[in-house]
């Protein structure tokens, strides 16, 4: 007689709900939550989850994002696992702690439910929240589809804590698509999600505990002394932990899929790459649609490949390069803009990663999906045919789809 | 050797009325004569007045010439204490003692001494002008001398700056079980956070923001608190972050009734930066961004009333304090403290700054102490269940003048600045009181 396998248990659920959930089962201490769109449902959830007991956890609703990160810092110094998550306006608001968190070494995990930034007003998707906070240190990776959300909210529990690492991981999903969008997951099991993330061990380098008294941050630098070379081993530390966090990702999204799976690419996918003479860059949710479009284009002939790009911070720089090598010409799209250069951020750093490439090949950036605007086959099918005909390398004005929907 | 309290005599502000004597023969005696009283106020010849009153003497002339040992220093209390059963009524005492402060009561036949009412003196309660004050100073010797100054040594404050004192004092009372919050200011500035790598105190001790203090002190302790650790957060801030920039964090955790203890130590502005104007800067002080000039005399806004906003958000526990009443202060420490225990405390210290204020540097605790006796300042406690209620009320202020006259940055009032000023005070002290008298 043989065992039956355990049923697989599905859920449909949106991705706000997928990023509660995994909080949830990362068992965390501690969540501070303000309300905004499109981040609500995820908080909302969160404070369900508690109310139920479901979640053993302490919540402070606080009186706006600015305290509800500094909540958390002071409770991650105390030892906890600690969760939020906010969009657009909110994020702009947290900056002042959101730009300290990494240098007091904080792993603390939050959600960014992306959102165009102000101004034109506007409530809806857009990665320029997450974009503009982009150098500030945080780990940041984008997620593509709703179980991709929950799997890695946990991962980011993982890399966050590794000790070579303990940086803070911003999630980040697309507002409207993931946060609203529905799909069926797989949630984990606890005990799994229990085996791969431990014990929390947050504040074994800097704790504020009266019994291991420490100044945490005082004043370091000076013109003097030993202040300088202090604060530069401060901040060489920050970039060790961030270059380290390469290896982490990989381990922790490798780790992942023995245990559930489901191997989401950690830094970048390449998707019909192998043979490409062309491709696409994409980032986030919109990649579905780009997959359909190259998958119609291969059944037309076209040797076209994709990169998706999931771990923006650190940049895999050197995964990319090796991906786009010899694949000739490629476009990156993306759903936010580089105000310095008039172009996408995604595609400056493209391009910066194939910084002494010869030859150099033809490439376009694409700006799309802005205030929530669908990006759809037909935007990729016509992204595809405008990097096919690219001829020479060299600065050519950014298209901007959406502009003629 | 403990230190006892006692009870001092302000010649200066006797008028002889006669209340205490009135007062000590109905408690002690039963009686409405002043004759029956243990204390007796006399006319010294020389215009002012002296006092006939046991002082319980440290080393008694009393007790060394009682050949019955009837009479003993109780080393606990401090009082000298008489035993009836022991005395031989031989009087001896009366004329050993140089006070006039042990006599015969004829109407019961033996010697009687002021005992201070076992804590609560009648005379004391009666005196309407201030002559005398019951001082318990020490308690503060006895409970908080032998504890631990948890400041490192050697703080670099301003010269006769007293927020080091209510440092200090605040640290060693509150104890090393605690988490300091030391935002940008004065605190931080004179070292107690520490430079490049090296801390200031003996308790965990860190730099929040200027903006973000009280929500990083309840994230620490909701977390304490969850894993069943009792831990005081205590922060000590100054005017500025608490009043402007980090108002809305203090706010949102006073109304969660977040559980700490938020003492705000204000100099009138940003004292440590070089003397800017807060929102707690009084109206016609000059500081630097207020500064004096053809077409500006200083600051033209009053100072919110912060501690009174924060009795607007019902916290577990609401005081001002002065430097120059530290056993007010010290009680107010510990309401404080206890009060932490299940909500938000804040206590609000007035504190001069002898460099921002421009005045010299010895005159900290004086200029401290006109603040409150012209009612320029005034000091209270509230709480939700008691209300609010003034620890040291002053009836007839000194004029304002005289403080304004005190602080260099007041140098350039005119008349109708004064006036503003005295206005001012008057609609503050009608506030306060109204506060105190209203129902909870």
């Amino acid at each position: 007689m043989s065992a039956a396998a355990p049923a697989r248990r599905f859920l449909v659920c949106d991705g706000n709900e997928a990023a509660a959930l995994a909080v949830a089962l990362a068992r965390v201490d501690m969540v501070a939550v303000y309300p905004i769109t499109p981040q609500s449902s995820l908080v909302e959830y969160l404070a369900k989850y508690i109310a139920d007991g479901r979640l053993q956890a302490e919540l402070v609703n606080a009186e706006g994002e600015h305290s509800v990160l500094s909540v958390l810092q002071g409770a991650a110094l105390a030892g906890a696992r600690t969760f939020t998550a906010t969009s657009g306006p909110g994020l702009a608001f947290m900056f002042e702690p959101y730009l300290r968190t990494p240098g007091m070494r904080l792993p603390i995990v939050m959600s960014i439910v992306t959102r165009d930034t102000l101004t034109p007003q506007s409530v809806w998707g857009g990665h320029q929240d997450a974009m503009s906070v982009r150098d500030v240190g945080w780990v940041q990776m984008y997620c593509e589809t709703v179980q991709e959300v929950l799997d890695t909210v946990i991962i980011a529990y993982r890399v966050a804590e590794r000790h070579d690492v303990m940086l803070p991981v911003n999630v980040c999903h697309d507002g409207n698509y993931l946060s609203y969008g529905t799909a069926r997951i797989e949630p984990p099991d606890q005990n799994v999600v229990d085996t791969f993330l431990g014990t929390p061990d947050v504040n074994w380098h800097v704790a504020l505990d009266p019994e291991r008294p420490m100044a945490v941050d005082p004043l370091t630098g000076g013109a003097g002394g030993a202040g300088p070379a202090m604060f530069v081993r401060y901040r060489r530390g920050q970039c060790a932990g961030m270059r380290d966090a390469l290896d982490a990702i990989r381990e922790a999204h490798e780790e992942w899929g023995r245990l559930t799976g489901r191997h989401h690419a950690p830094l970048i996918e390449r998707y019909r790459m192998d043979d490409a003479e062309f491709s696409i860059v994409t980032l986030g949710s919109m990649t579905g649609a780009a997959k359909d479009a190259i998958d119609e284009a291969r059944e037309r002939g076209r040797r076209v490949g994709l990169v998706k790009v999931k771990t923006f911070r650190p940049f895999p720089a050197a995964a990319i390069a090796e991906a786009l090598r010899g694949h000739g010409a490629f476009g990156v799209v993306d759903r936010s803009v580089d105000f310095a250069w008039n172009c996408g951020p995604l595609y400056r750093e493209v391009l910066t990663s194939l910084h002494g490439i010869t030859p150099a090949a033809p490439s376009q950036s694409f700006i799309g999906g802005l205030a929530g605007a669908d990006l759809t086959v037909e935007h990729f099918e016509s992204v595809i045919d405008t990097v096919g005909q690219l001829q020479n390398a060299g600065a050519r004005d950014t298209v901007w789809l959406n502009a003629q929907d | 050797m403990p230190a006892y309290n006692t009870i001092a005599f302000h010649a200066d502000r006797c008028d002889m009325c006669g209340a205490c004597m009135t007062a000590c023969a109905q408690a002690k005696s039963a009686s409405d004569s002043p004759r029956r009283a243990r204390i007796e106020v006399l006319a010294d010849g020389a215009g002012s007045f002296g006092l006939a009153m046991c002082r319980q003497c440290a080393d008694p002339e009393c007790v060394q010439c009682c050949p019955a040992a009837a009479l003993r220093k109780d080393a606990e209390t401090g009082i000298v204490e008489w035993d009836h059963d022991r005395c031989v009524n031989c009087l001896l005492c009366t004329v050993a003692c140089s006070y006039a402060g042990i006599s015969l009561d004829e109407a019961v036949g033996h010697v009687v001494k002021c005992d201070h009412c076992g804590g609560d003196p009648a005379c004391v309660r009666a005196c309407k002008t201030g002559a005398l004050e019951y001082l318990t100073t020490a308690r503060i010797y006895n409970e908080v001398g032998a504890l631990e100054d948890l400041f490192v040594p050697g703080l670099a404050g301003c010269q006769g700056c007293n927020t080091e004192l209510l440092m200090r004092h605040t640290l060693r009372r509150v104890g090393p079980n605690t988490v300091l919050a030391a935002p940008p200011g004065c605190v931080p500035g004179m070292g107690a956070v520490g430079y490049n790598g090296m801390t200031g105190t003996k308790v965990p001790v860190f730099h929040p923001l200027l903006t973000n203090t009280a929500p990083m002190l309840a994230g620490i302790k909701r977390f304490y608190k969850r894993k069943g650790r009792e831990v005081t957060a205590l922060a000590l801030a100054g005017d500025g972050g608490a009043a402007d920039v980090g108002f809305q964090s203090l706010s949102g955790a006073a109304e969660r009734g977040e559980e700490m203890l938020f003492l705000v130590i204000d100099n009138e502005g940003y004292m440590n930066t070089g003397m800017q104007r807060s929102s707690c800067t009084p109206y016609g002080a000059w500081t630097t961004t207020t500064p004096v000039g053809r077409e500006s005399p200083g600051k033209s806004q009053d100072a919110k009333n912060l501690p009174l906003l924060m009795v607007g958000h019902r916290c577990a526990y609401v005081a001002t304090a002065s430097a120059a009443f530290m056993t007010d202060f010290y009680a107010k420490l510990d309401h404080a403290l206890e009060a932490s225990r299940h909500g938000f405390a804040y206590l609000h210290v007035y504190s001069p700054c002898t460099t921002g204020w421009r005045f010299p540097s010895r005159q900290n605790i004086e200029v401290a102490r006109k603040a409150v006796e012209s009612n320029f300042v005034m000091l209270w406690e509230y709480s939700p269940e008691a209300g609010l209620r003034l620890t040291h009320p002053i009836d007839d202020p000194a004029p304002v003048k005289e403080y304004l006259e005190a602080v260099g940055k007041y140098r350039h009032l005119t008349p109708g600045q004064i006036a503003h000023i005295e206005h001012h005070i008057a609609d503050n002290v009608a506030a306060i009181k109204r506060q105190a008298t209203a129902p909870l």
